[in-house]
């Protein structure tokens, strides 16, 4: 796939397309300055050199997945999944897709049955109430649910379904409808979505966790809460009581922009600047995908890594 | 002993009935299984003659560290011999303690009862208040206690429903003192559900008396609410207040826990026996001392307003700048002139090189002079005008209810052209590439192209239904968008030809709003839309109480309009997310004009509101004689509108 240029020239290591997953990897070149990353409270934005080397000549989304069980669990519990669909015919209908990554918890497997039931009850709603008539060219009239309804109806049953199959079980989901060039956000847990665009990377769910709350209060600082022994603790996750609030986000996507899934595993261990970095420098979203869980894994792979790279057409 | 430790050796396994420790104490049963271990029921075999029940606590040390074991046990044993010198009623006495391999024993006084967590949850109804209470006084009155020891204060850090046992007394014991937390490791893997009552700053491993004070105020809060803080975002109880689930709780009692539940410790009270004082008071207490709590009442009733005595000064007189001012007491605003004319003014201003133009009801288009409010001249149609007027290439062009469109010269007031339509033309004309656009209530869309004594049609687009949408023009996209009386929303291109139609339930009567890719408009279906502009299919919807005949403004990021549930709505414009809304007590039919981070918009109640764009709320309100349906139009710091009370008036900004 040469889909990416790279606009400077890097050592050969480097520009191995596919670097031996055996061989730690870990990427010395340097970097311009980044500037220190500002805490959570304030808005989630930082300075990046804009991702010059993610080059997509196509008007096609790109993607890429990886999803590993780390080093110290004994099974993956984390779920995700991706549905594009990038057609090509009469009407030029607009490109739509589905993301998800859920973190599942609960012993016994519960904890990947539990994401594996919300992937694909958000999933089958999702087909069948968006991208299913969207494909049929959809009828235009106010009997039709928006994305944001369909989305919040397709969590309220992974909800009702994860109490009903696992009811020991639960899950973070963090979804992301893409159609045309706006990201509609789902979101319940600590999972994540950040959108690089335009020299950014930023946030656009918000953890539902007790030192994320902390730090809302003031009460935390950045650093406390990432090594806080009840980091781990989340107050709100699907499958945990009859009443389920959905966060809800609409965002602009600009053109060849980058929407990052991850799970905790991800971001816990590698940290914002780290992952800025792997973006900057990939040149294909599975590359990055799968660099970042080898580094995570690196780190020590505390937990599973679940990682979904999307990137828009130019 | 060996038997003992070997039944001990088997991980997580708990002590069989039957089984003896320490040669003295036989386990009877479990009572109950926390996060660190079990709690036993134990016979003491020292009284062999009686039946002496104790309550055995194991606490398993998981420390895989040596260092970590061994102070584990340390601490342990250092609070277990304080809790031993304890003398209080409301304390379960400790009569011995002992550890042996990865368990540590505490032997206490075995109580019958009940925990409050317990009693709450065997029923669905709320608990008496008065009980609730008289709990509280009796848990400050145990805190106070233990604040107090010395040499140096101890903090129960465990406050909470299932820690508080009413025992067969009726009186409260505290069973589970903070020593377990000793134990408590941090967990790998995600983890759902929090503790729930303690304060924020016990998480920075900070546990002062103040903690407890808290955890008592969440306590009280779970009780009274039934609300339980474990399902609940951490530290939320301001976003649950008390009275809103429970009605019988009094303000008094409401501010005791409200204040202890405060982030800040300091804020909370200093010390158990105050808050013990306060919650005793609260049963007499009749009025609370917590203004900041309560709500400002309603706006009064549009009724209530007195008219004005007399028409207002026609003179420019100037006015003091508008304050923000509470939500009752809005700052009312003089007009800097005020003009009569001779029917109802519905029509939205114009205002182009120092002139006002406006429609009325009386047949006449008026031209006003800016700064005073005199006539400059008007021009007489032969029905009354409802359209608002729009200026291009030394024209303004305006719409009558007498079926036509005029063009007529903006410097004397002169006709230079009509065309007829079969149908009274309400909509406003979009003037765009060289083209007008207008709508009427013969069902067509009509684009015409002006000349100077006539106007040539290029074409129209027919629709079955009358057109009292205006049209908004998009011109990178070349589309062209209306509603209709039947409710389809139409998107068509230059040449006339319709790109796509999206059905409403009711009729659109609202002029579309067209930003950065996206089509907003509201229906009479009580719906505002925001469409995909390109391709017609839905981004968001959001429901109001009332049809929304009011147009959408577009003012950083947001979306505002009115609608006839009384209300005017600021609502995120990518997600359509209700930012906040207003209720001016009358319906909105008027559209928003924005400026300053301000929003005008006319209320039925006969209001002219300027509201905070960010918090929605009132800066200044007018007060004129006549429902406003007319649309302000802001111009050089003056804000213009036409009421039904037949005036024009001009308002400073």
């Amino acid at each position: 796939m040469d889909l990416f240029r790279r606009l400077f020239q890097k050592s050969n290591e480097d520009n191995q397309d596919k670097p031996d997953t055996d061989e730690r990897l870990v990427k010395t070149t340097e970097l311009p300055d980044l500037p220190e990353a500002i805490p959570p409270e304030s808005p989630q934005t930082r300075p990046l050199t804009p991702p010059e080397t993610f080059r997509n000549p196509s008007r096609q989304i790109h993607y890429g997945i990886a999803s590993d069980i780390g080093r110290e669990r004994t099974n993956n519990q984390d779920g995700a999944l991706t549905i594009v669909t990038n057609p090509e015919m009469l009407g030029n209908p607009p490109s739509i897709a589905l993301f998800i990554v859920a973190d599942g918890m609960g012993g016994h497997h519960d904890g990947e049955r539990a994401s594996a039931v919300t992937v694909q009850t958000i999933a089958k709603q999702v087909f069948n109430e968006i991208i299913l008539p969207q494909m049929e060219g959809p009828e235009l009239n106010a009997d039709q649910k928006t994305i944001p309804e369909v989305l919040s109806d397709s969590f309220e049953a992974a909800n009702r379904a994860v109490q009903i199959a696992v009811p020991d079980g639960g899950t973070t989901a963090t979804c992301v409808v893409v159609r045309g060039n706006l990201a509609y956000v789902a979101h319940v847990g600590d999972s994540r979505a950040y959108l690089i665009a335009d020299g950014n990377m930023e946030l656009i769910t918000r953890d539902h966790s007790l030192v994320r709350r902390l730090q809302e209060l003031g009460q935390l600082t950045a650093e406390e809460a990432a090594v806080h022994p009840q980091r781990n603790v989340l107050y709100r996750a699907i499958g945990q009581g009859d009443s389920l609030e959905v966060d809800a986000a609409t965002r602009r996507l600009p053109p060849s922009s980058l929407l990052l899934l991850c799970s905790d595993g991800l971001w816990g261990v590698l940290g914002d600047d780290r992952m800025a970095e792997i973006l900057m420098d990939a040149t294909d979203p599975q590359d990055a995908c799968d660099q970042m869980v080898r580094e995570a894994n690196e780190q020590g792979g505390p937990d599973n890594i679940t990682v979904l790279l999307v990137q828009m057409p130019d | 002993m060996s038997e003992n430790e070997g039944a001990l050796s088997v991980p997580d396994g708990s002590l069989q009935p039957g089984q003896v420790l320490q040669n003295r104490y036989r386990i009877l049963g479990i009572i109950g299984i926390g996060g660190m271990g079990a709690v036993y029921q134990a016979r003491d075999m020292h009284f062999q003659n009686v039946h002496k029940l104790t309550a055995v606590k194991e606490m398993i040390n998981m420390a895989q560290d040596q260092q970590l074991r061994e102070q584990t046990i340390a601490n342990f044993e250092r609070e277990a011999e304080i809790l031993a010198t304890l003398n209080h009623p409301a304390i379960p006495q400790v009569y011995d303690y002992f550890s042996f391999g990865d368990r540590a024993y505490l032997v206490m006084e075995y109580i019958q009862g009940k925990d409050l967590e317990a009693i709450l949850n065997s029923t669905d109804n709320f608990l008496p208040v008065e009980q609730i209470r008289q709990w509280g006084i009796e848990i400050c009155d145990v805190l106070s206690y233990l604040h107090n020891h010395e040499p140096s204060p101890i903090v129960f850090r465990d406050m909470k429903p299932s820690n508080v046992m009413v025992d067969h007394h009726r009186r409260v014991r505290l069973i589970d003192f903070g020593i377990a937390k000793t134990f408590q490791l941090g967990q790998p893997g995600t983890m759902i559900g929090t503790e729930g009552y303690s304060p924020p700053e016990q998480y920075k491993g900070i546990a002062s008396p103040a903690a407890d004070l808290y955890a008592l105020g969440a306590t009280m809060h779970h009780l009274l609410t039934r609300r339980d803080p474990r399902l609940e975002p951490p530290f939320s109880f301001d976003q649950r207040p008390i009275q809103q689930y429970n009605p019988d709780v009094n303000d008094a009692l409401v501010a005791v826990v409200n204040r202890s539940l405060s982030y800040d410790p300091k804020d909370r009270y200093g010390s158990a026996e105050a808050m013990k004082q306060s919650l005793e008071a609260t049963i007499t207490a009749v009025a609370p001392a917590a203004p900041h709590q309560q709500q400002p009442a309603p706006a009064p009733p549009p009724s209530n307003m007195p008219a004005p005595a007399a028409p207002p000064p026609a003179a420019a007189s100037v006015s003091a700048p508008p304050q923000p001012v509470p939500a009752v007491q809005y700052e009312s605003m003089q007009p800097i002139w005020s003009f009569k004319v001779e029917d109802a003014v519905r029509s939205t201003p114009l205002v182009y090189n120092g002139v006002v133009y406006v429609g009325s009801y009386d047949n006449n288009l008026w031209a006003l002079d800016a700064q005073e409010g005199g006539l400059v001249w008007k021009f007489a149609t032969e029905g009354g005008i409802g359209s608002s007027p729009v200026y291009g290439g030394g024209s303004i062009f305006i719409g009558s209810s007498d079926y036509r469109l005029y063009a007529v010269n903006v410097r004397d007031g002169k006709r230079r052209w009509t065309f007829k339509t079969d149908g009274k033309v309400f909509t406003t004309p979009a003037l765009e590439l060289g083209l007008i656009f207008f709508g009427s209530d013969d069902g067509k869309l009509y684009a015409l192209k002006p000349g100077q004594t006539s106007a040539r049609e290029m074409w129209h687009f027919t629709t079955m239904d009358p057109i009292r949408s205006s049209p908004a023009v998009d011109k990178e996209s070349e589309s062209i968008y209306f509603g209709s009386d039947a409710g389809d929303f139409l998107c068509v291109d230059l040449s006339g030809e319709m790109r796509w139609r999206f059905q409403t339930r009711r009729s659109i009567i609202s002029t579309p709003l067209v930003h950065e890719g996206m089509v907003y408009f509201g229906s009479n279906d009580w719906y505002v839309y925001a469409l995909d502009a390109q391709q017609g299919y839905s981004v968001w919807r959001q429901r109001t109480r009332g049809p929304v005949v009011s147009s959408p403004v577009y003012y950083k990021g947001r979306v505002y309009f009115g609608s006839a549930d009384q209300s005017v709505y600021a609502v995120d414009a990518l997600s359509g997310r209700e930012v906040w809304k207003f209720d001016t007590g009358s319906q909105v039919t008027s559209s928003p004009a924005v400026g300053h981070d301000s929003i005008y918009i006319g209320a039925v109640d006969g209001g002219l509101y300027c509201l905070h764009a960010d918090t929605g709320d009132v800066m200044w309100r007018f007060q004129s004689r006549g429902p406003i349906l007319s649309s302000p139009q802001i111009a050089d710091n003056v804000v213009y509108v036409g009421s039904d009370d037949q005036h024009v008036y001009a308002l400073p900004i």
